[in-house]
């Protein structure tokens, strides 16, 4: 029997003039930007899950809806990067005037990366580990990599990558799980610092119903692909890697227009992906709409259109074409449970 | 156990779930990185909805994101109960460590064992007082509708019988547990009530009330002498002879009966429980001799209720178990009385096989998670009894499963697959639920601290999250506040992070700080961090941030900037590492300011061997040698001093040369671009040009300097 609780909180406001694609939280949870159809992206401090008065911006500069948003790590401060139906990665920074800290900074467009030749559909930042970095998946059947360099411009990769269009990038953790549970020197100060190896790897959803995993080669400095996986049958509308706290596992989740939802693990760096799929039936998300045909096991009743994982990779949060957005958990017996369920 | 959410205000109504949908649209939403909270707000669903076509007409104007909790903050009373628990945790803690460091053998011994007591009945009194405080407060409506007074309660019996059952006093676990059980039994669950005994004492025949026989049975049952005794006196004034002298002897006998803190020994103890038993099945014989037609009052049978009492004390399970079922009592009171009734002796290793044969005839209650937990720790089934304590509360599981690896109740190894004890996933859930107030971070911190390599790689993720407040502080005393008390939060989650010692995790928050410093233009807060961080490359860009300060606004702003940097510089030289080009960048940047600060205030001759000794000492880069070399000038063209030495002169010259030959070369830009840029020249080959007037001057210079016949004149 689901427990049922109430969250009372006022709504940010956010003026968009057209429906809203995505929101997303900054580092600190404090800073939210959205970006809409009306072609903007917007910015607002959050305190306590409300909007701080007078504390919002407006950037323009896309020339079409703008579908995603992305933060960067604090270290390279305040910076944003957007993406859009007209084919650009815009990347936004804020400045602060002399002596203004504390007041609202200025954005400014950094960068225009326009190599793609049709809608860029999302955007996500490397592992800070791994320097600024942004990969980018395109209606044009491309992914794309941005690298900020040192001297202050930018360098571009452009590859194939999923047949018909690519929906959605996410990185894998910097850090090769497990390595960061074996032993090593503790850094101290006056010591350099000690970090393992870092790794650039992310994964991308398609409309080819597949999941690929991409590799940097140093050697031939290049993207290569380095697995396919293959499990629905349909789009695939997001994919998210889960970060890494030190688990022997890395795990992936995947969203489909075929109403799945699909987990993907790996033991180690040598061991096959292993998938399995999200059971709504065993749960409160089984809860169907009134007079809807329940969905079968293993499905959801719609269209799952994003997955996203917690801090510590340990809940997964889904949403749903049937307007409710679900969190899961791996139980200690290793099955997936809902353990929330958000509706309106 | 899911729970499911509502916004309130609502996206969309309930009953209009299915017109929201056959719009298209759906709830998307994003994670809140520092809480248990995510944004939710209407997104377009349709397939095709990336034809890059506005949306307008089909929706509504609003578009609101709700930022919402998937947890209940605790309200301030839950946050001093985390809070104060947690001190005890830190203790207990610091105890464990210290046993497995030092005498892991003496983990379970006496002297641990009881520490481990005392603590636990810290936590007890902790419960305690929340119960009574928030079944105090139960009508304040705002108030956390989950941890209400009976939860306390449910929890404080709960970790009470944990405590009896698993960690006895002075650590000794071989002893008879009975009187333990009852005191527990008569502290949590009390029967029977007050009120009752009070009705019943201010009966003058209270034999005659329909509630008189369950009353004096229970409070016998439960130990109760002196009720029992006052009651059975009171049976002296029945009309029936043969009740009147049974009742007498009850007396006499439940004056004597045996406790065990009255007896130095076991020995004595079980001698005189024995010899106390066969008084009691004395009287037995007595009682059966009663006459039938005597056995009943004008209310009851007396004599049956009369045996059953004599039953229970003559040690009959089966008396007190059916007696125990017709009064309304549950497994708990059969198993709680046995000890003193049925078997003097029981031991605490009996009790999952007395508990088992109890409860295969009145089973545990499975509505009731509190009775579920208790039938568990009878049971002696920890792992069963932390999954229902993780139900009742997480905060339960976390602290039981603490204390349940010291005494040896759960496996210490990690499981294969999670890298994780049981105990850790406790702890670690707990420490989830902690996020749901980012305020908590530091006791969330220490939570996952304790979860190994895991817990810790947790809790950097948590540490690096902490807001660093520094734009709210730098707002808040712009004119009063001093540096130090600007980075306050930095300093807390860097003592913490020593304390735990994650040394990356500092440096990159030292990092992060140093940025954003830098963005307010604190530069010397700024490379106090960096240097913290031993970002050496930062270093560098904060250096050349300041001195880009003097490019686009010229000596005074810059000579304040660098008085706030210089004092790192002195720490820099105390500590010399593999950092010297940057260090020759700040060591450049004090000296330049010093250089400008000498000249305004009049003290030229001393700015001018400044001037020298920054191409001396090979401190300024190249980029800058084009600005010094211009800064010269004035000095040259001083009629009445010779600020230099024909030396001196000779070095400006040969620095002037490389200067032309490079940007003849086509490297102007690397000589001369700052110049050009303070200066708002077009390029190079302009700067260079307005070097021209240096050349004449050094010329010139020359000339008076063999005229003079000296190479120095102050």
């Amino acid at each position: 029997m689901p427990a049922a609780m109430a969250s009372d909180s006022i709504p940010i406001e956010t003026a968009h003039e057209d429906m809203i694609h995505d929101a997303q939280l900054d580092y600190y949870g404090k800073r939210l930007a959205t970006c809409s159809s009306d072609r903007t992206v917007k910015v607002f401090d959050v305190v306590d899950g409300e909007q701080k008065p007078g504390s919002g911006h407006t950037l323009k500069g896309h020339a079409g809806p703008v579908w995603q948003v992305a933060w960067a790590h604090p270290k390279y401060g305040h910076i944003l990067a957007s993406c859009s139906y007209d084919g650009k990665v815009l990347i936004w920074k804020e400045e602060h005037q002399q002596g203004q800290a504390r007041s609202a900074g200025v954005w400014t467009k950094v960068k225009e990366h326009n190599l793609h030749s049709a809608s860029v559909n999302s955007v996500c930042w490397a592992p800070h580990e791994l320097g600024a970095i942004v990969a980018c998946a395109s209606s044009d059947g491309k992914l794309s990599v941005l690298t900020f360099k040192n001297d202050g411009t930018w360098g571009a990769d452009i590859f194939n990558g999923h047949a018909i269009g690519c929906n959605a990038v996410s990185w894998a953790p910097a850090t090769i799980p497990g390595s960061l549970i074996t032993p090593h020197q503790t850094s101290l100060p006056g010591q350099p610092a000690q970090s393992p190896a870092a790794v650039k790897r992310f994964a991308s959803a398609g409309c080819d119903n597949l999941v690929r995993i991409w590799g940097f080669n140093e050697e031939t400095q290049a993207w290569v692909e380095e697995e396919t996986l293959e499990g629905h049958a349909d789009w695939v509308r997001d994919v998210a890697w889960a970060p890494n706290i030190g688990l022997p596992r890395s795990y992936i989740a995947t969203a489909s227009q075929d109403k799945t939802v699909l987990i993907w693990t790996k033991d180690s760096p040598t061991s096959p992906w292993v998938k399995t799929a999200l059971d709504p039936s065993s749960s409160a998300a089984a809860t169907v709409t009134p007079g809807a045909p329940p969905a079968p096991a293993g499905r959801f009743p719609d269209v799952v259109w994003r997955v996203s994982w917690s801090l510590a990779g340990n809940i997964l949060a889904v949403s749903c074409g049937d307007g409710k957005v679900t969190l899961w958990k791996e139980n200690l017996k290793g099955v997936w449970e809902c353990v929330n369920e958000m509706s309106s | 156990m899911s729970t499911c959410v509502s916004l309130i205000p609502p996206l969309f109504e309930e009953s209009c779930l299915e017109d929201y949908l056959k719009s298209g649209r759906t709830v998307s939403f994003t994670l809140r990185p520092t809480a248990n909270e995510l944004a939710l707000f209407a997104t377009p669903l349709d397939a095709d909805f990336r034809t890059g076509q506005p949306t307008s007409q089909n929706y509504p104007k609003e578009q609101d994101v709700y930022v919402t909790c998937w947890d209940e903050v605790p309200t301030s009373e839950r946050r001093l109960f985390i809070t104060d628990t947690s001190i005890i945790f830190a203790a207990f803690r610091a105890l464990v460590d210290h046993v497995k460091t030092n005498e892991p053998e003496l983990m379970r011994a006496m002297e641990y064992m009881t520490a481990f007591r005392k603590l636990a009945g810290d936590y007890i009194t902790h419960i305690q007082e929340c119960w009574v405080h928030a079944s105090q407060t139960i009508s304040r409506p705002q108030e956390d509708t989950r941890f209400t007074g009976e939860h306390y309660r449910s929890m404080y019996t709960s970790l009470s019988i944990f405590q009896t059952l698993y960690l006895p006093e002075e650590g000794i676990d071989d002893v008879p547990v009975g009187d333990e059980l009852l005191e527990w039994l008569n502290t949590h669950f009390i029967e029977p009530s007050t009120e009752e005994g009070d009705q019943l004492s201010a009966l003058e025949k209270p034999w005659e009330d329909e509630t008189f026989w369950q009353y004096l049975i229970r409070v016998t049952l439960r130990g109760l002498t002196k009720s029992s005794i006052f009651f059975l006196q009171a049976l002296s004034q029945h009309p029936s002879e043969h009740l009147q002298m049974i009742s007498e002897k009850l007396v006499s006998i439940l004056e004597k009966h045996p406790r065990q803190k009255n007896y130095a020994t076991e020995k004595e103890f079980f001698t005189a429980s024995r010899r106390w038993k066969d008084r009691a099945k004395a009287l037995r014989l007595e009682l059966d001799r009663v006459p039938d037609d005597d056995r009943q009052d004008e209310f009851e049978n007396w004599w049956d209720n009369i045996s059953d009492l004599l039953g229970i004390i003559e040690g009959r399970a089966e008396v007190l178990q059916r007696v125990c079922v017709e009064l309304g009592g549950d497994w708990k009171e059969i198993i709680c009385t046995w000890g003193v009734w049925i078997d003097v002796g029981l031991r605490r290793a009996e009790l999952p096989d007395i508990a088992g044969r109890v409860m295969y005839d009145v089973p545990s209650d499975p509505s009731s998670k509190e009775d579920s937990l208790h039938a568990d720790l009878f049971l002696g089934r920890p792992l069963q009894a932390l999954s229902v304590a993780h139900d009742i509360d997480v905060w339960l599981a976390a602290h039981l499963a603490d204390i349940m690896i010291p005494l040896g109740l759960l496996d210490s190894e990690t499981d294969d697959e999670s890298k994780l004890t049981i105990r850790d996933q406790y702890v670690i859930a707990y420490a989830d639920y902690l996020q749901s107030d980012p305020g908590l971070w530091r006791h969330t911190v220490d939570y996952l601290c304790s979860c190994g390599p895991v817990g810790h790689q947790m809790a950097d993720e948590i540490l690096l999250r902490v807001p660093l407040r520094l734009e709210e502080s730098a707002g808040k005393h712009d004119a009063e506040t001093s540096d130090g008390d600007l980075a306050e939060v930095v300093k807390d989650i860097n003592n913490t992070c020593f304390e735990y010692q994650r040394e990356p995790v500092r440096r990159m928050i030292c990092k992060v700080a140093a940025q954003k410093l830098v963005m307010m233009k604190k530069y010397g807060l700024a490379i106090s961090y960096c240097l913290s961080a031993e970002d050496w490359p930062g270093l560098g860009r904060i250096v050349d941030r300041v001195l880009n300060e003097y490019i686009a606004h010229g000596p005074s702003r810059f000579t304040s900037l660098v008085a706030d940097i210089a004092p790192s510089l002195q720490e820099l030289q105390v500590e010399p590492g593999p950092h010297g080009v940057f260090v020759q960048r700040l060591k450049f940047a004090v000296r330049y300011a010093e250089f400008h600060h000498r000249s305004r205030s009049g003290a030229v001759d001393y700015a001018a061997l400044d001037l020298i000794s920054m191409f001396e000492e090979d401190l300024a880069p190249k980029s800058w040698w084009g600005v010094l070399l211009n800064d010269s000038t004035p000095f040259l063209q001083n009629e009445s001093t010779l600020y230099f030495s024909a030396a001196d002169a000779s070095l400006l010259l040969r620095r002037l040369e490389e200067v032309k030959i490079q940007t003849d070369h086509g490297y102007g830009d690397d000589y001369l671009g700052v110049l050009a840029r303070t200066m708002n020249l077009t390029g190079a080959k302009e700067a260079l040009k307005r070097l021209d007037v240096l050349r004449i001057c050094l010329a010139r210079y020359f000339a008076r300097c063999i005229l003079k016949g000296k190479s120095r004149i102050v």
